[in-house]
């Protein structure tokens, strides 16, 4: 393993941040390579905790000789933001996700983007670990964007439950995975939950996801437990479910969790006097894939979203 | 003349507050049939607040001028009403740019219910302006800002406005999901405008929109009056070229001339300047002459960070 440096920025004040990444150097010119990104945004750290225990494993665990291509990992490219626990680029609050291809003699944001998008062209698979930017949390699934270019069976590979194979949005094509497919590499995004707190289970379910990827790509050679042969989901089987009312959201069904039509799956509480106010059934048999994550909700905030059994 | 106020969203927030974004409504007792309806919108980034400045004189105006009005003339001062009441650019808690939301959907989240309230609402305007104040790091000239695809229609209006440049831009994907993207797609000539600066008051660039905006609705009939409106003439980038100057060091910058100087190519422009030790880490001198119509007002840079663009004829053409 050696450090590679992505990039340096100096800074008025704080001590310059230096983004490194961690690159394993695989002994089969044959194999696929791999880049792996983690934390861009700074207000949540499954994406960054991911990463850092891939290091872990590749460096102390996986053991010598079974690391056939190039693995690059890089698990955090916006320290500033994640010691100060701001979301996106401290100073002028861009998100580094949205500024891709990158610009080199652009705007800060734009010039991180550049930086990182050239140290990681050209590998075969990229894998970029994100949260969902709507407040919402999530199981752990795989999104993949409808390009032309996007590839299904490296998806797959990850063995996550759930793929959500859709069109990006407009403002999704200066986006790394976007662009990332645009440049020939075959990209995906592992969406990680939100959590205040690492939960242990959805880091195990994500760094398995990834040890699977490297061993089915035939990256490393390990001997694992397989993950799921995965379900790709498309809006269409998505439903929505708003909130009717606003105030405390009591939700008793978590994400990952299968539900039956006319099951209760939570409820809000008038905000001042206490009284339940509503009660949410679940509207079709299927699983939650999301809910809301914070406490307070907003009218006809969206509650669960729940992929449909057909 | 009193306008008709109205709701044109509303939504229960979760401790006893309701959420609302209003609409002033001018429209004359008896409006002609072919009557045109202009759309003043503002707000859309809560920590902009020149637009509001512009609104309440328009609407000032209105209210002292009732027999002037033909058209309808609707106002939107605060489309952000959470982020302007708190200095927050996005929409408070999710952090979204609203400017980056649209059209939005009714079934989707509280942010793209707002702008979906918003396009539904001003469609059927003949003409939108969207007025913003670039952010608390720019401070701009009023300036228009068009996207080509849609700049025959647009560009005309554009002249009336009575701001100093007017800059055509190539069509971008992710400017889609901007305000007046959907609404000239959806057949409003919309135009935005920015100008001053993020979480301040430019007295002067606020009458000088306000007698722009008085031109335009002069020119489309929405008022008649018997003063003229005379406007200046705004450059326009379709015949120079824009410069940018983008920070090559950290530090504080300490800007050497004031805003909107007509200035050489390698005039000096401001530094780079480190407190701590006492020196000049970079100063920076303009690569072009022409109009300087954008310059930092935040001090603090990153590498990268943009301290000024400049509008001329490139030097190398010449
Ligand atoms: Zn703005």
């Amino acid at each position: 393993m050696k450090k590679i440096e992505i990039l340096k920025l100096e800074s008025l004040s704080r001590a310059p941040m230096l983004v490194e990444g961690y690159l394993f150097e695989g002994n089969d010119p044959e194999a696929p390579s791999v880049a792996i990104v983690g934390a861009m945004e700074g207000a949540t750290t499954l994406p960054l905790y991911s990463a850092s225990k891939l290091v872990d494993f590749l460096r102390n665990k996986l053991g010598t000789g079974k690391i056939l291509g190039d693995i690059l990992v890089i698990p955090s490219v916006n320290h500033y933001a994640l010691n100060i626990n701001e979301r996106f680029w401290p100073l002028d609050k861009t998100n580094i996700n949205m500024m891709f291809p990158g610009y080199g003699l652009g705007e800060t944001t734009q010039r991180i983007a550049h930086k990182l998008f050239e140290a990681i062209r050209g590998y075969d698979y990229g894998i970029v670990l994100e949260t969902r930017s709507d407040l919402a949390t999530c199981l752990p699934y795989v999104k993949l964007y409808k390009t032309g270019y996007e590839d299904i069976e490296s998806a797959r590979r990850l063995g996550l439950r759930i793929i959500h194979h859709r069109e990006p949005e407009s403002i999704e094509t200066v986006s790394l995975q976007y662009n990332w497919q645009l440049w020939d590499s075959k990209a995906c995004s592992i969406v990680c939950p939100h959590q205040p707190l690492i939960d242990p289970e959805s880091a195990r379910i994500i760094l398995d996801s990834l040890i699977n990827f490297l061993n089915n790509s035939g990256i490393i050679r390990y001997e694992t437990f397989n993950g799921y042969d995965s379900t790709v989901v498309t809006r269409e089987r998505i439903e929505v479910v708003q909130s009717p009312h606003s105030g405390i959201f009591i939700p008793t069904k978590k994400p990952g969790m299968t539900v039956s039509k006319d099951e209760t799956i939570g409820k809000i509480v008038h905000a001042l006097e206490g009284e339940v106010v509503h009660r949410f059934l679940a509207p079709c048999d299927g699983m939650i894939t999301c809910t809301y994550m914070h406490s307070l909700i907003f009218e006809n905030a969206v509650a669960y979203r729940i992929a449909k059994i057909h | 003349m009193i306008p008709e106020i109205t709701e044109i969203f509303s939504s229960e927030l979760p401790v006893g507050e309701t959420l609302r974004i209003q609409r002033a409504r001018f429209t004359p007792e008896k409006p002609d049939a072919d009557a045109k309806r202009i759309s003043i919108v503002s707000g859309i980034h809560g920590d902009e607040l020149e637009g509001q400045l512009v609104i309440y004189l328009l609407a000032a105006w209105l209210r002292d001028h009732p027999e002037a009005l033909r058209g309808t003339v609707d106002l939107y001062p605060a489309v952000n009403s959470l982020g302007v009441d708190t200095i927050i650019r996005g929409f408070p808690l999710y952090e979204i740019d609203l400017n980056r939301a649209f059209p939005g959907a009714r079934n989707d989240f509280l942010p793209a219910q707002v702008v979906h309230a918003l396009a539904e609402d001003v469609e059927g305007s003949d003409i939108a302006i969207d007025i913003h104040s670039s952010n608390i790091f720019l401070r701009e000239i009023p300036q228009i800002r068009i996207n080509k695809e849609f700049s025959e229609a647009t560009l005309p209006l554009a002249k009336e406005l009575n701001c100093d440049f007017i800059w055509v831009h190539d069509a971008v994907t992710v400017l889609e999901a901007t305000f007046s993207h959907t609404m000239n797609a959806r057949g409003t000539k919309t135009l935005v405008v920015e100008m001053g600066v993020g979480m301040r008051l430019t007295k002067a660039y606020g009458r000088q929109l306000l007698h722009g905006i008085l031109n335009l609705m002069q020119q489309e009939g929405i008022i008649e009056t018997p003063t003229a409106f005379k406007v200046r003439e705004s450059f326009t980038s379709e015949v120079g070229d824009v410069f940018y100057i983008n920070a090559p060091a950290a530090g504080l910058f300490v800007p050497a001339l004031d805003h909107c100087d007509v200035i050489e190519t390698g005039q000096w422009i401001g530094d780079i300047v480190d407190p701590l030790s006492g020196t000049v880490r970079e100063s920076l001198y303009a690569p072009n002459g022409g109009v300087l119509f954008t310059l930092r007002e935040y001090p603090v840079v990153y590498e990268g960070s943009l301290l000024a663009r400049i509008f001329g004829v490139n030097d190398e053409k010449n």
